[in-house]
């Protein structure tokens, strides 16, 4: 990897785009600060009233919450990539210039995640959920010319994006129930409602599964390791303060409308059980350094989901109290991995070793970020363990058991992590050991110092922290929570479970012979028949089914017009299937002017057989031009002079247009068998079938659709007629006597606008397109 | 094409001018509207360039060339009646005048604004129709002969040979 040039360390520090997000962001955290103390606000302003949807964001204890660490980490994780950004460019060779497709969607991500924070409403919620998606869609691609990448991204689209869906659903199922999108409306109906029914458990567990899989939960856990594709600064933010938090953010915000079933909190226990136990485990057996710290956050935002699941007044305030903390460490933790890549190029664990010597600020910081993660005294992570093990025994001894070994796990896996990258002999990729490391702007480890040190102050002076964890859950359960933490020194239960999970973390990090074999066991037949492989046979089905279904559909013009004439020929006779047919077809009698009409519908009707069975260019455009000029004379017949008129004008435009295109065509020639057959278009097509009977069957299909449809319509005159009644009735009111062009140019005159629109776009793109746009 | 067939298109025009002229006056009361209308002044136009080839139709009714810019006025005079209101604060397309108001009389032709919207119709049409017809009389490869031929225009006349063949 090449030496950091001077010229982009230079630009780092002068880039104003990059400065105007960071310190946006840090603007918004100081608003936070003030808008939290000030005791928050409420907004309420209708959006689209017909579908019952309003603007309404409330910055109540949640919103505070998340707005706090999608501002305040934003701001630290975009003051390191001030300086990240540039040299990753730089290391691509990539122009200056890709920034732009960076931080506009860094910004965009952080003000959407603020507005997350403070939604309640349900469709709110999924737009804004949708547009974090979309968000994390651009910046895990960032480096598009790379495959994983691409795949990166498109995959935390479509699952999370599948997972918004679900939660649409489940909006949509209460809405019907209780005629509202409003999460504290809905909150206060399903309460009066006592016992939840299954409707209502349904809708639960689709908005609990939305939720569940942004946060990246077991099954659905895949798409986060690889989304680790993404700039260190993205995977940061997106694990400890956006796209990830937003998940657990969605179930504090709906955890009234969860709570009411008994099966979805068990359900949530679950997973989050699951998640911890599968994320640790693989965490442990990781290389490289991001996919290290995917796993953990699999891991971690378990314990958040146990917390929900464990519910109540200690599940809800030490959720919240685990996901500032749990942010905090996480955040300085990737950008620990950042800036170790950055001075040395590796990126695995195996790769690297004893950096103390050379980078004692980082390896400092980065201890205390460690620290806060497994839970070690005088950090803020001690307090979040606390409250973890006093929830869980309170619920149950197994589950107090459990979580002094997922304790044990984290233990284990972060200092892992700390331990590969500073102690041990010194190795930095290929490097000979004399061989100093890059040189590094500070603006690569001030950030994680300012986390790291946020984190110790945290452990000494927790009011603040507790104050936040007490009002998000007190937002959480819709009546006044707090949250209580303290150092005891005494044998309480949450301190001897402390000193358990840190002697069993310790034991796994000195004998790993213990619990290796086990956990790559676990890891590779993930890979084999995980939920991963799951997906890709499934976008691969799906892929070879749509390429199939365009083969069919565009081969050739034949096929093309099959594929509308056949599916709306087919819907059409299921409906006639479908619905009752007594006297829906009577046959009329004929008589007068009827014999006319019926003389020239047979002659259209020979025409049109000779249009499908002739060769002759010029014969096909004259029956054609039968068939249209006596259907004009149709409508003359039938009284309808407006429509006549206007058919047969257009009619001899279209058959002069197309013997203008007949002369273009060579003369007198006749198509080739093969050019019959269809294949003109792909001459190597392997399978030859006959279309002898296919088209004609399409045809008759379609055609009998279109006749019982007719015929329908005609043998019981609608109701719909009071329309055109109610239009005659009023045409002399707009000064009119033709009621045909009064529609036209008054009723209906918006729907003409747009036609004759239409027409103007259709002209000047093929003056556009014939002469590069001289339009004479 | 003979002596006759020219005398006859020639002799053709004004009366089918007239015609179009009096649907689209009389639309309001009788059969026809602004888009008849224009398809009859098209098809006038266009029986002239059959006959008499597109350079001697544009030199003999030089107006001819005004046609896209005709389109875009109809485009824009449709537009200005249909959302005047607008500026009054009343729902798109509520013409003048009014039910129950008596329009303004000039001669017997009575003035309002669907029949201007009409004309803007009218405009737009056989102004696009009469400029396509003037690109497809004279394809881009025919004139061009001589320069570089462009590489997007060559393509389109076996394309269209391609599509007419199935």
């Amino acid at each position: 990897m090449p030496a950091p040039t001077t010229r982009s360390s230079a630009h780092a520090q002068r880039d104003p785009l990059a400065w105007t997000v960071a310190l946006l962001a840090l603007g918004g955290f100081v608003a936070s600060i003030l808008l939290w103390q000030d005791g928050g606000f409420t907004l309420d302003e209708p959006w689209a009233q017909q579908l019952d949807l309003r603007l309404h964001f409330s910055f109540d204890g949640i919103g505070a919450l998340y707005a706090l660490l999608a501002t305040g980490i934003g701001a630290a994780v975009f003051t390191y990539a001030t300086a990240y950004l540039p040299l990753h460019l730089d290391h691509q060779r990539r122009p200056a210039r890709d920034r732009w497709r960076f931080w506009p969607w860094m910004g965009l991500f952080s003000l959407s995640m603020v507005g997350l924070a403070t939604a309640q409403d349900l469709v709110l919620l999924f737009v804004l959920f949708d547009l974090t998606a979309v968000c994390s869609y651009f910046l895990i691609g960032f480096d598009r010319q790379e495959r994983a990448s691409r795949v990166a991204a498109l995959m935390a689209l479509l699952v999370t994006g599948a997972g918004a869906v679900t939660m649409l659903i489940g909006a949509a199922i209460l809405y019907a129930d209780h005629g509202t999108f409003s999460i504290p409306e809905l909150a206060r109906a399903l309460h009066e409602q006592g016992p939840a029914s299954t409707t209502t458990t349904v809708a639960a567990a689709l908005i609990a599964a939305a939720a569940l899989i942004k946060s990246a939960q077991v099954p659905l856990h895949f798409w986060l390791p690889r989304a680790m594709a993404a700039p260190t600064p993205v995977s940061a933010y997106l694990h400890s303060a956006a796209m990830v938090a937003a998940g657990v953010l969605v179930i504090g915000r709906t955890y009234q409308l969860l709570e009411v079933s008994q099966t979805v909190t068990d359900g949530l226990l679950v997973v989050g059980l699951l998640s911890i136990a599968i994320g640790g485990a693989i965490s442990l057996t990781r290389d490289g350094f991001k996919q290290v710290l995917a796993y953990s956050t699999i891991s971690q935002y378990g314990y958040v989901v146990v917390l929900y699941g464990i519910g109540g007044r200690a599940g809800a305030g030490a959720a919240a109290f685990y996901v500032v903390a749990h942010a905090l460490a996480k955040s300085a933790l990737f950008l620990t991995a950042g800036t170790v890549t950055m001075a040395t190029g590796a990126r695995k664990l195996s790769q690297v070793g004893g950096l103390w010597r050379e980078l004692p600020l980082l390896a400092a910081v980065s201890a205390i970020a460690a620290a806060t993660l497994s839970a070690l005294p005088l950090t803020v992570g001690f307090f979040k363990d606390e409250l973890f093990f006093h929830a869980a025994a309170d619920h149950s001894t197994a589950l107090g058991i459990l979580s002094v070994v997922a304790a044990g796990l984290t233990f284990a896996y972060t200092w892992r992590f700390w331990t590969r990258l500073f102690l041990g002999p010194r190795r930095a990729c290929d490097r000979a050991p004399s061989q100093p490391l890059d040189r590094l702007p500070l603006l690569l480890t001030l950030p994680i110092a300012a986390l790291s040190l946020l984190a110790i102050t945290g452990g000494i002076w927790s009011a603040p922290f507790v104050q936040l964890a007490g009002d998000a859950a007190t937002a959480t359960l819709g009546h006044h929570a707090e949250v209580h933490v303290a150092y005891r020194l005494a044998a309480s239960t949450e301190n001897l479970m402390a000193l358990g999970a840190w002697a069993l973390g310790a034991l796994l990090l000195a004998a790993p012979a213990l619990w290796r074999p086990a956990a790559l066991a676990l890891a590779h037949a993930g890979e084999r028949v995980g939920p991963a492989r799951v997906y890709e046979s499934g976008l691969n089905f799906l892929n070879h089914l749509s390429t199939a279904f365009h083969d069919v559909e565009v081969r050739d013009l034949r096929s093309r017009v099959a594929a509308v004439l056949l599916p709306g020929g087919i819907l059409v006779l299921l409906g006639f299937i479908a619905t009752p047919t007594a006297g829906a077809f009577t046959v009329g009698s004929v008589s007068g002017t009827d014999l006319l009409v019926v003389a020239m519908l047979a002659l259209v009707a020979v025409a049109a057989i000779v249009v499908t069975t002739t060769h002759e260019h010029v014969s096909i455009v004259l029956a054609l031009a039968v068939v249209g000029l006596g259907l004009a004379t149709v409508y003359a017949l039938l009284g309808a002079p407006d429509v006549a008129l206007v058919a047969m004008l257009v009619e001899t435009v279209v058959t002069l247009v197309f013997l203008a295109i007949v002369a273009y065509a060579p003369r007198g020639e006749r198509p080739t068998r093969r050019e019959l057959e269809g294949h003109a278009s792909r001459p190597h097509r392997r399978a030859h079938r006959s279309r002898r009977w296919r088209d004609p069957l399409i045809g008759a299909i379609a055609g009998g659709a279109a006749f019982l449809v007719v015929w329908a319509s005609l043998s019981r005159p609608a109701a719909t007629e009071r329309v055109v009644d109610q239009q005659i009735e009023l045409t002399p009111a707009a000064h009119g006597k033709d009621v045909v062009t009064v529609i036209l140019a008054d009723f209906r005159g918006l729907d003409t606008m747009v036609e004759i629109t239409v027409i103007a776009v259709a002209v000047f793109g093929v003056i556009a397109l014939l002469r590069r746009g001289r339009s004479w | 094409m003979s002596v006759l067939t020219e005398a006859i298109a020639r002799l053709l025009l004004a009366p089918a001018l007239m015609v179009a002229g009096a649907i689209l006056v009389k639309g309001y009361v009788d059969v026809g509207d602004g888009f008849s209308a224009a398809v009859i002044v098209t098809l006038a136009v266009a029986l002239q360039y059959l006959v008499l080839g597109a350079r001697r139709t544009e030199e003999e009714i030089p107006l001819l060339r005004f046609a896209p810019r005709a389109a875009i006025a109809g485009l824009l005079i449709a537009l200005a009646s249909g959302f005047f209101p607008l500026l009054f604060g009343d729902p798109l397309f509520s013409h003048e005048p009014g039910p129950g108001k008596r329009p303004i009389h000039v001669g017997r032709l009575e003035l309002m604004t669907p029949v201007l919207f009409d004309v803007g119709v009218f405009l737009l049409v056989a102004g696009a129709l009469i400029a396509l017809i003037h690109h497809l009389a004279e394809p881009p490869e025919l004139e061009e002969e001589g320069h570089p031929a462009p590489a997007a225009a060559s393509p389109a006349a076996p394309a269209a040979r391609e599509e007419a063949s199935r």
